[in-house]
């Protein structure tokens, strides 16, 4: 009994949470403005890097696999460290802000180029030969025919990348970051209180929630459209 | 128009085309009929530059196209093509398929190329899809899109391959009927089907073909009336 009554102190006070909600909150739009920023521009590249991927461009095919094995294959926290701590010694200063988007959207490229490459080779063949026995080049035709249709099936996995991408975000807390997971971090330390770790929680959960359900919706969707 | 030239293709070790030698002049309506793995098909997709032939030329409108310096996508322009599974743009409306090329391929303005598409969604009898998604047409009605949609970039020779196999028979009828308004039309077309009514009424020439090879080649009325060669006599017992 006694140790619920300190459970509930140490992680649920009411009084602490009110507290330092100013904070978290403002810790929690870091969090979004900084997945977002590295969500769309991972989308540049995973989608550049997925049209390199299924053309099979002979040395950039090659780069490109090795890129997202690279990333995909060692923690984010360890690429984070590198662009961060590392890159400085051949000359390239990058401000924690912009060395943490820069690795965030280097690491979503990654995933989002297998997400694209796959959404790209589901649509049927005939798609492309279509548009190219009509006089389409190759770019008109994936620009007009091929990646609109894709859009539309790569929409579920993307935003399950994007959540990912958001919780990721927390590991920016070790180059200084003041995101969420930080600011809770934090506040803990000034409190002398974790409460605050589960107020971020709840608010993680607040910014991820719609997306995943979001998902749900858009594949029970695609599965009664038949795509 | 069009004359291919000793054709041959290859597949990895299997040679789908062993020699093709055809011309096809001026509005007329070449017919291919042969039984199925013949090469038919194959040999619609190297005049469309969709295959690449192994050896051979041919040559359309005096240009050699399997040359390399072809740019085929000026070659694509001025050859329409339809297939046996439509391939419709799905997220697109009927008159979005039929615009789409014209507007982005020959730079024709947006609402020039649309009432050229209307007029063309009329001539195939769809004047009243023309705001509807692929998905809610029938397959006739699929197919007629298509035709309108190659017609647009103002083809000078049409391409069918086997264009109704994939239809319900009471659709078969609808679709044929647009083909021989356009041969009367006086357009070239080379056409792949197993229509043989349709072949001998509308195609003014005729190849069969088996193997690779053509074995017969003739007036459409002439080979069904006589055939000469025991496979496409044996072939026309089979289908007629
Ligand atoms: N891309 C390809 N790779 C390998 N083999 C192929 C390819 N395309 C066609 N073939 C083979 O070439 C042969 C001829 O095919 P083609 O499609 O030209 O025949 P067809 O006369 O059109 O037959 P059908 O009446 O069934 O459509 C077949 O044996 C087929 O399996
Ligand atoms: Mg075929």
């Amino acid at each position: 009994m006694q140790g619920l009554i300190d459970l509930v102190e140490k992680y649920f006070s009411i009084s602490v949470i009110k507290e330092v909600l100013p904070y978290l909150l403002k810790g929690a739009l870091f969090t979004v403005v900084f997945s977002a920023a590295s969500e769309i521009i991972g989308i540049v590249i995973g989608l550049a890097t997925s049209v390199v991927r299924v053309t099979r461009i002979k040395v950039l095919n090659q780069l490109a696999i090795v890129y997202v094995d690279l990333f995909r294959g060692t923690p984010l926290l360890m690429q984070i460290i590198f662009v961060y701590y590392a890159l400085p010694y051949i000359g390239i200063n990058l401000p924690a802000t912009v060395a943490g988007i820069a690795a965030l959207s280097i690491n979503s490229g990654a995933y989002v180029t297998e997400i694209f490459r796959a959404g790209i080779e589901s649509i049927d063949r005939g798609q492309m030969e279509a548009a190219r026995s009509l006089g389409m080049s190759y770019i008109k035709a994936m620009r007009y025919i091929i990646i609109p249709q894709t859009i539309k099936r790569v929409l579920p996995p993307l935003t399950n990348e994007f959540v990912a991408l958001i919780k990721d975000s927390s590991l920016l807390s070790v180059i200084a970051i003041s995101e969420l997971l930080r600011t809770a971090k934090e506040m803990m330390t000034w409190k002398l209180n974790p409460s605050s770790l589960t107020a971020a929680a709840i608010l993680y959960l607040v910014i991820t929630l719609p997306l995943t359900r979001y998902v749900s919706y858009m594949e029970e969707k695609l599965k009664r459209s038949g795509v | 128009m069009i004359e291919i030239v000793n054709l041959h293709k290859k597949f990895g070790t299997l040679e789908v085309l062993c020699g093709i030698d055809l011309k096809v002049n001026k509005g007329e309506v070449m017919v291919i009929i042969g039984p199925s793995g013949s090469g038919k098909s194959t040999l619609l997709r190297c005049v469309n530059l969709l295959e690449k032939p192994t050896s051979g030329q041919i040559f359309f409108a005096g240009e050699d196209i399997t040359a390399r310096k072809v740019n085929k996508n000026l070659v694509r322009q001025r050859l329409g093509m339809v297939f046996q599974s439509f391939n419709l743009f799905p997220h697109m409306t009927a008159l979005g398929n039929v615009v789409i090329a014209p507007v982005q391929v020959l730079k024709m303005k947006k609402d020039e190329a649309e009432k050229k598409g209307i007029e063309l969604l009329k001539k195939v009898g769809l004047t009243d899809k023309i705001n509807v998604y692929p998905s809610q047409l029938s397959g006739g009605q699929k197919q007629r899109v298509a035709i309108a949609r190659a017609l647009a970039m103002n083809p000078e020779v049409m391409l069918f391959d086997e264009v109704t196999s994939a239809l319900d028979p009471e659709l078969v009828k609808e679709v044929l009927d647009v083909m021989k308004d356009l041969a009367k039309s006086g357009m070239t077309m080379l056409v792949v089907t197993h229509e043989m009514g349709f072949a001998r009424e509308v195609g003014s020439h005729l190849i069969f073909m088996d193997e690779g090879l053509i074995l017969e080649e003739g007036r459409a009325v002439d080979i069904f009336d006589n055939p000469r060669h025991v496979r496409t006599k044996a072939f026309l017992n089979a289908v007629l």
